[in-house]
């Protein structure tokens, strides 16, 4: 149990029982860890009395107390112990840390409960899971440890956003991302900018704010029944994040983080080939201005006419993007104090991240305020809890297509091309005048030391989450409590395509501001363990809340400046304003009761009624609001039969929920028309501003989900088994019907969308050793899910998301199948299997494009995490090994390489020189064999790019996520300094792939995390980080 | 414990009492757009949208359409056109953006006027400029969605049907006739882009496009075409420069303002003149040669410095064979045409006589055609000042000059008519790639009579059509496959229905 629940207890009873005395006389004792550590701020009550104590910095309490009475010891993450007072009872006592029988986990609206009281799944991470091996989005650092949570790396650098999915996707077309809670504030998680087909910078999402030195917590609620108290913004699930606090500071504490990561690319797979030149035609002298083109004969040391006009000697170079990528540095210092008396306690805490990625000219510079306060007066308990979070970027990495991306040209260049000639007289990228150093005819094809320098996208946000809360203990066993909370960011953002850029020699920029706040309103009042019969007691609530979000964006624009590299949209011949503003409101009403039989049996129903105004329109006879309900029970076996010995625990659960969700979009009910441009020739110019064929008639989709489990512990605890089973269907999915664009609108809007997702999770927890001075600890976890788009409109035709800049793939939501099916172009097969080509004039086989078919799919269904925790004396080993199995991915990347012929697949084992063998059949159906004469080669080459099918990868893999070596310094080396902990970590994430199921790159390189998975085109590597972690406390 | 229950009932009560969605259908009603608007609002952004954007003018027009006509030649090879190789999303860039744009904004135009009552000038010229958007798209692509076409809200078509080119053929010139029956005396005011309120310019334009629109009937149903050619010259055809339909561009402030080819201009320097194009200019000593083309490396305009470049060559190849490179020909000239602020030509009275000139030689028309053909060159020459101010005006005396050295001869009078009308369109590829689909002139050989491109798709054939989007494959699977029964397989090569 918690302290503030205590100590709120004991005061309620302090008021019922003023009066009575007892004979009392004063004990002492000391309360101490295991290891005889002494515990401060450890809870010493007497049991049935108001009187209660906390333990000092040495682990000593006092306290008054009779013969006959007993006293209750407890501590956070430690099992409770009760000593009954009599002569010559010794009061010192060590406590046992929790074997997570005891374990309180938060819940629902930040409901501490007993895990064992749960009908459904919740997984619990340590704070300690997120602080010590860090990442820049602290969400990553979960990566493989939960089961059932997938979260998804990707390719847009360290400012990036992440894609997290708990137990599938349930959405075809809707936000899939779970709820993010902190300190009890939903917060806002909107990607605030992401690349699509033509290219784009990932501008980072919400959760990546969080400090991860401040996080006490995690606690992931999987499924509906954990998450409905939530309402419709749960329907994916809610990540319930618990920032640390005063409570339990003796005196006052300050604790001191510092840590430093550096990425580096040593590890990427890129591997091109490096044996042929510039050139076309296997001919070094044919088009030198196509500095891609890998179709050069073999490097022979000649001097050759570069793409500048320079001579230089035709070989290898060496890899450019050891050259072009440096060393990302990442440190992050944090400092708190925090302080704790029986009513009150305050923590106050500064965080400073500074990142500098791989990529050249690309920073982030965050600082961080948190003030977390509780104080007790009389029966009520408020707690304010505030967080500043400022964030300064420059230079977001673009990606996908090229102009602007610098990732490109770097992974293109053929062997003979060096990145470090194409700095230009004006140094990086530029000619002396400040333009372009253009190093392609192609003006799409651009300088790579160009697109990073000079151009600008830079931003800052700041932002305030914070929330106030008061609780009132009305009676012993009724409370009453309310909060408000929000979550407002202002985010400034400039970005320009520069004066001189060669494919567009005037420039452009943008300037946007974009406010976005969310407000939550919560009253809710309840009884906690009410007991009403023998055996069985209620906890229950019953609330409301209101939920209120808007978004209000101002950005100017302008194209062609006016004078060179004056950034100011004044300074710009075509000038363009925009105002937009949008707000929704959900307003519900809510309610749980859990009834327990013998601490043993749990029965929870919840019900929530949710309106929506987004589905609100005067005159609309459509409901706009809904109801659901979920149910769960809890039946601890090992407390309500004689189980065999070796079991410690043994727990069934059982869960069936409804959840609403999906009507997020306001404005989508009706058409209307804007005025858009500047007008022309003194007219103005209006059109139909709805790109999707609005529909009134629209409600919320229900997800509806049981699941089934169990908890089963065995030998003392030393092994755990966590299993969980569930099936959840989306029903109703507003979708986006597709339309054919020739009705003049890519879609419209329906509830016919269902999709379901069934999965297992499998967490296994052993102690494998438990000595003084040597304990090892392994844990794995198993989960698979697999989805089906059962319905997608009324004609179940396909649900066309994202393409590839090659335009020849589509993720696509296809009926039957799994979510998100990577549909492109195919080879053109026989009977047999074998390919059919086209036979030029001279004989050369071209392949020929078949129709689009399934190729794979970007969701990988099957996820492992394995790592194990080691302690000897007071050193600590413990690593992660993380997979997927069973996705794919669509590699633009490779495909280009192979185009370009920087792919070793366009080199046959005796080289280029011989020509190219291929294999098939013609048009005829008659099988040949042909060596594709050198020159022709890339013809061969440039047809398959046509082809998606080419292009794709399992993108199966395992790694090596993270390894960390930590030292806590013994407190005898530190008796008598002001130091009151230290501990040392060296920390490595992304260290190697085990496997990889892609060539060239990262297995993880989507580079965006929107709902189409499974698309790579030119992202940036993915580095591995190795670092020092600094934790002192005074 | 009775009174904590009073309380949950109390409270139970106050919640279900409430309105829990006060206000609501207010705050859903967004506050930054408007549930109408006024029409003329519409027309505006409608011819510019036809206009187009830079995307669609890049691809459909310069890349492929202008290639294929030897307009122009190139040695990228991402200028398909050039090579008859297939890159799906340039041959589809004008299908791809015309319908959520042009035809969308046209038929809500339309739906608008008719809930209105509207059966005025409004109505005539949207109906004009309906079959005006739709010609070009279904003389690119052959059969395409029309009837039901754009009224994805209006009438909730999500799929609409692909029509027969030959049915949307006879509804267009039908609506035509009955949009110039429409025009009335009051104008779309400051909206009218294209005749600044100028309805007898409408009306002469009406009849203008009706006729380009019978003749191109001329292979596939001589009578319709006859028919409405006749009606259309008898009604009133354009009669001087000024009465060419263009839309005049700015050079922004927004990209919608301006012209979409200028903007490939600004953004591309791979385009040359053809050397088909040039050789035909030099050969007639056309005053036009030194206005339109410059040698890319040095802009000169000497005539012996303006050399086309071959079609159909890679860089390799055109170095192999002719030792140059692409620096060495000609580009069209950016002082006159490259603009971002140049006028965007829909259809020129050059274009009109020359059809007319046509026409008399079937014996449809009673005026001569040397006439009608001396009109279109002199009117083809001198409106290239007019519509480009820095382009030099040509005198009636180098035009009577040009026509005394090669004057109109009868016996190869469609030959001239339309190798003129081929050179009257540069700029306006859709319709010369239209034309000379229909006369087959000038004769053009493929690739210029250069190799034959390896790796091209039309097995070394002139490309006929662009195909349909595959995106269509998908999303109205049924009508899409119905049209490839009907007009055959979704290629390059395959011919449209008029095409004969």
């Amino acid at each position: 149990m918690n302290q503030i629940k205590i100590k709120t207890v004991l005061l309620v009873f302090s008021f019922l029982f003023s009066g009575l005395t007892f004979a009392q006389q004063t004990i002492s004792g000391s309360v101490t860890d295991e290891s005889g550590l002494p515990l401060p701020g450890a809870t010493v009550a007497v049991e049935g009395t108001s009187t209660g104590t906390t333990t000092d910095f040495d682990g000593n309490y006092s306290i008054e107390a009779s013969d006959g009475q007993t006293l209750v010891i407890s501590y956070v993450g430690y099992s409770t112990v009760s000593v009954a007072v009599a002569s010559g009872a010794d009061y010192s006592v060590s406590l046992k840390p929790d074997q997570l029988l005891e374990e309180v986990v938060v819940t629902a609206l930040g409901i501490e409960r007993n895990s064992k009281a749960l009908g459904y799944s919740v997984t619990q991470v340590g704070g300690e899971e997120v602080n010590e091996i860090k990442s820049t989005n602290a969400i990553n650092a979960l990566q493989g440890k939960i089961a059932g949570v997938q979260i998804t790396g990707n390719a847009t650098g360290a400012k990036g956003s992440s894609r997290v999915i708990i137990r599938g996707n349930s959405s075809l077309s809707g936000n899939n991302m779970p709820l993010y809670v902190i300190d009890g504030i939903p917060i806002d998680n909107t990607n605030l900018g992401s690349a699509g087909v033509w290219g784009g910078a990932d501008a980072g999402d919400g959760i990546s704010a969080l400090n991860p030195d401040e996080v006490l917590s995690i606690s992931v609620l999987k499924g509906g029944a954990a998450a409905a108290l939530y309402g419709s913004r749960a329907s994916n699930g809610v990540i319930l994040i618990t920032t640390k606090s005063g409570k339990g500071t003796e005196g006052i504490q300050v604790e001191v983080n510092s840590s430093v990561q550096f990425d580096d690319i040593r590890n990427d797979p890129f591997d091109p080939q490096r044996t042929y030149g510039q050139g076309r035609d296997y001919s070094k002298t044919s088009d030198n201005a196509d500095t891609y083109a890998n179709w050069g004969p073999e490097l022979d040391g000649t001097s050759v006419e570069q793409w500048d006009g320079r001579g230089r000697p035709y070989t290898d170079k060496g890899n450019n993007m050891d050259k072009f990528y440096q060393t990302g540095t990442t440190l992050i210092n944090t400092a708190a104090i925090s302080s704790a008396s029986e009513n009150a306690n305050v923590r106050l805490s500064f965080s400073n991240l500074q990142n500098e990625d791989i990529i050249p000219n690309s920073k982030l510079n965050r600082n961080s305020f948190g003030l977390n306060t509780s104080q007790t007066f009389g029966n009520f308990t408020a707690s304010v809890n505030m967080k500043y979070i400022h964030d300064s970027s420059i230079g977001s990495p673009r990606l996908s297509d090229s102009p602007g991306n610098a990732n490109f040209g770097i992974r293109l260049f053929a062997p003979s091309i060096d990145v470090n000639d194409m700095l230009g007289e004006g140094g990086l990228g530029t000619n002396s005048d400040g333009s372009e150093f253009r190093t392609s005819d192609n003006t799409f094809s651009q300088n790579p030391w160009f697109a990073a320098y000079q151009y600008i996208d830079n931003s800052e946000k700041g932002r305030v989450i914070g929330s106030a809360a008061l609780r009132w203990d009305i009676t012993d066993f009724l409370y009453a409590k309310g909060r408000f909370g929000i979550d407002r960011y202002d985010f400034n953002r400039t970005s320009a395509t520069p004066y001189g850029t060669a494919y567009q020699p005037l420039g452009s920029m943008n300037e946007n501001k974009l406010t976005r706040q969310q407000r939550d309103l919560d009253v809710l009042i309840g009884t906690d363990n009410l007991k009403f019969a023998d055996d069985f007691s209620l906890s229950a609530f019953v609330g409301i809340n209101q939920n209120y979000v808007s978004s209000e964006s101002v950005s100017a624009s302008g194209g062609n400046f006016i004078v060179p590299f004056l950034y100011n949209v004044k300074n710009t011949q075509n000038q363009n304003a925009n105002y937009g503003f949008s707000e929704r409101q959900i307003n519900s009403v809510y309610g749980s009761a859990e009834v327990s039989f013998m601490d043993a049996a749990y029965l929870t129903f919840t019900a929530r009624n949710d309106w929506f105004s987004t589905l609100s329109l005067p005159g609309k006879e459509a409901a706009n609001n809904d109801l659901y309900t979920s149910a769960s029970l809890s039946l601890v076996l090992s407390d309500l039969v004689t189980l065999p010995e070796v079991v410690s625990f043994a727990k069934l659960r059982a869960g069936y929920s409804q959840v609403a969700g999906g009507a997020d979009n306001p404005y989508t009910l009706n058409l209307t028309y804007g005025i858009f441009g500047q007008g022309h020739q003194g007219a103005s110019l209006g059109r139909i501003s709805n790109g999707s064929i609005p529909n009134p008639n629209i409600t919320p989709f229900i997800k509806t989900e049981t699941e089934l489990g169990f908890d089963l512990r065995m030998f003392d605890n030393k092994f755990s088994a966590d299993f969980t089973y569930y099936d959840n269907e989306t029903d109703g999915d507003i979708v986006g019907v597709s339309a054919s664009a020739t009705s003049g609108y890519g879609s419209a809007l329906a509830n016919l969308g269902v999709i379901t997702n069934k999965g297992i999770e499998l967490l296994l927890n052993a102690n494998v050793l438990e000595k003084d001075d040597l304990s090892i600890d392994v844990t794995f976890n198993y989960s698979n899910n697999i989805s089906e788009i059962v319905s997608t409109n009324d004609a179940n035709g396909n649900i066309t998301l994202q393409e590839p800049r090659s335009r020849n793939l589509n993720v696509t939501h296809i009926v039957g199948e799994q979510f998100g099916a990577l549909y492109g172009t195919s080879y053109v097969r026989d009977a047999q299997g074998r390919i059919v080509h086209d036979i030029e004039a001279d004989g050369t086989p071209i392949p020929q494009v078949g129709p689009r078919k399934i190729l794979g799919f970007g969701v990988a269904p099957t996820s492992i995490g394995f790592g194990s925790n080691i302690r000897y004396k007071d050193f600590t080993l413990s690593f992660l090994i993380e997979g997927k199995n069973g996705g794919q991915m669509f590699s633009g990347t490779n495909a280009l390489m192979k185009y370009f012929g920087a792919h070793k697949a366009t080199i046959d084992a005796d080289g280029r020189q011989n020509g190219f063998t291929v294999s098939g059949v013609d048009a005829n159906g008659s099988a040949f064999t042909t060596n594709i004469a050198p020159n022709r080669i890339e013809d061969y080459w440039r047809r398959t790019y046509q082809i998606a099918e080419e292009a794709i990868y399992d993108n199966d893999y395992l790694r090596l996520r993270q390894i960390s070596l930590g030292y806590t310094l013994p407190s005898e080396l530190l008796d008598g300094t002001f130091i009151s902990s230290a501990r040392l970590s060296l920390i490595g994430r992304n260290l190697f792939l085990l496997s990889n199921g892609v060539e060239n790159v990262d297995p993880e390189s989507a580079y965006n995390v929107s709902n189409s998975q499974g698309l790579e085109w030119f992202g940036m590597p993915v580095p591995r980080s190795v670092g020092l972690n600094v934790n002192l406390k005074f | 414990m009775k009174k904590i229950f009073y309380l949950v009932f109390a409270l139970a009560f106050v919640f279900t009492s409430c309105e829990f969605d006060e206000g609501f259908a207010e705050m859903n009603v967004n506050p930054t757009k408007a549930a109408a608007i006024d029409v003329n609002n519409k027309f505006a952004s409608v011819f510019l949208e036809t206009s187009g954007g830079r995307y669609e003018n890049w691809r459909a027009s310069l890349i492929y359409s202008s290639m294929i006509i030897q307009h122009m030649s190139s040695t990228a090879t991402y200028w398909t056109g050039n090579f008859y190789t297939l890159n799906q999303g340039y041959s589809t860039s004008l299908f791809d953006r015309a319908y959520p744009s042009q035809v969308k904004q046209i038929e809500d135009i339309i739906y608008q006027l008719t809930e209105e009552g509207n059966s005025g000038t409004a109505m005539g010229v949207a109906r004009i400029w309906r079959a005006f958007i739709y010609h070009r798209l279904t003389d690119l692509h052959g059969d395409i969605p029309y009837s039901e076409a754009g009224k994805g809200y209006i009438e909730g078509i999500l799929k609409p049907a692909y029509d027969p080119q030959q049915d949307i053929y006879n509804d267009m010139l039908a609506e035509i006739e009955a949009g110039i029956g429409q025009l009335g005396s009051d104008t779309l005011g400051s909206s009218d882009l294209i005749y600044q309120g100028d309805i007898d310019k409408w009306r002469k334009f009406g009849y203008s496009l009706m006729l380009r629109l019978a003749m191109r009937l001329t292979e596939a149903d001589a009578a319709t075409a006859q028919s409405y050619a006749q009606k259309a010259i008898s009604g009133g055809t354009m009669a001087s420069n000024s009465d060419i339909a263009f839309l005049q561009h700015t050079l922004g402030p927004e990209g919608i303002n301006k012209n979409g080819h200028g903007e490939v201009f600004t953004a591309d320097g791979n385009m040359r003149m053809s050397k088909t194009f040039i050789d035909f200019l030099k050969g007639g000593n056309d005053p036009r040669l030194t206005i339109m083309a410059v040698r890319r490396s040095d802009k000169s305009n000497a005539p012996a410095d303006i050399i086309g470049m071959p079609n159909g060559l890679t860089t390799g190849a055109l170095e192999a064979k002719y030792g140059t490179t692409s620096g060495d020909y000609a580009e069209p000239n950016r002082a006159v045409f490259g603009g971002e602020d140049t006028p965007m030509v829909f259809q020129t009275y050059a274009e009109v006589e020359f059809l007319k000139a046509e026409a008399a030689i079937r014996g449809w028309h009673s005026g001569d055609a040397a006439t009608h053909y001396n009109n279109g060159v002199k009117a083809a020459m001198q409106m290239l000042s007019m519509l480009y101010p820095n382009a030099a005006s040509i005198s009636d005396a180098q035009v009577s000059d040009y026509l005394a050295a090669m004057p109109f001869d009868p016996s190869i009078g469609m030959e001239m008519i339309h190798t003129q009308y081929w050179a009257a369109t540069f700029l306006n590829e859709y319709e010369a790639f239209a034309n000379w689909r229909r006369t087959g002139i000038p004769s053009l050989q493929p690739f210029g009579g250069e190799a034959v491109y390896p790796g091209n798709e039309t097995n070394g054939e002139i490309p006929r059509r662009m195909i349909w989007p595959f995106s269509e494959e998908s999303t109205n699977a049924e009508n899409y496959k119905a049209a490839i029964s009907r007009q055959g397989p979704n290629t390059l090569t395959t011919r449209v229905w008029w095409d004969k």
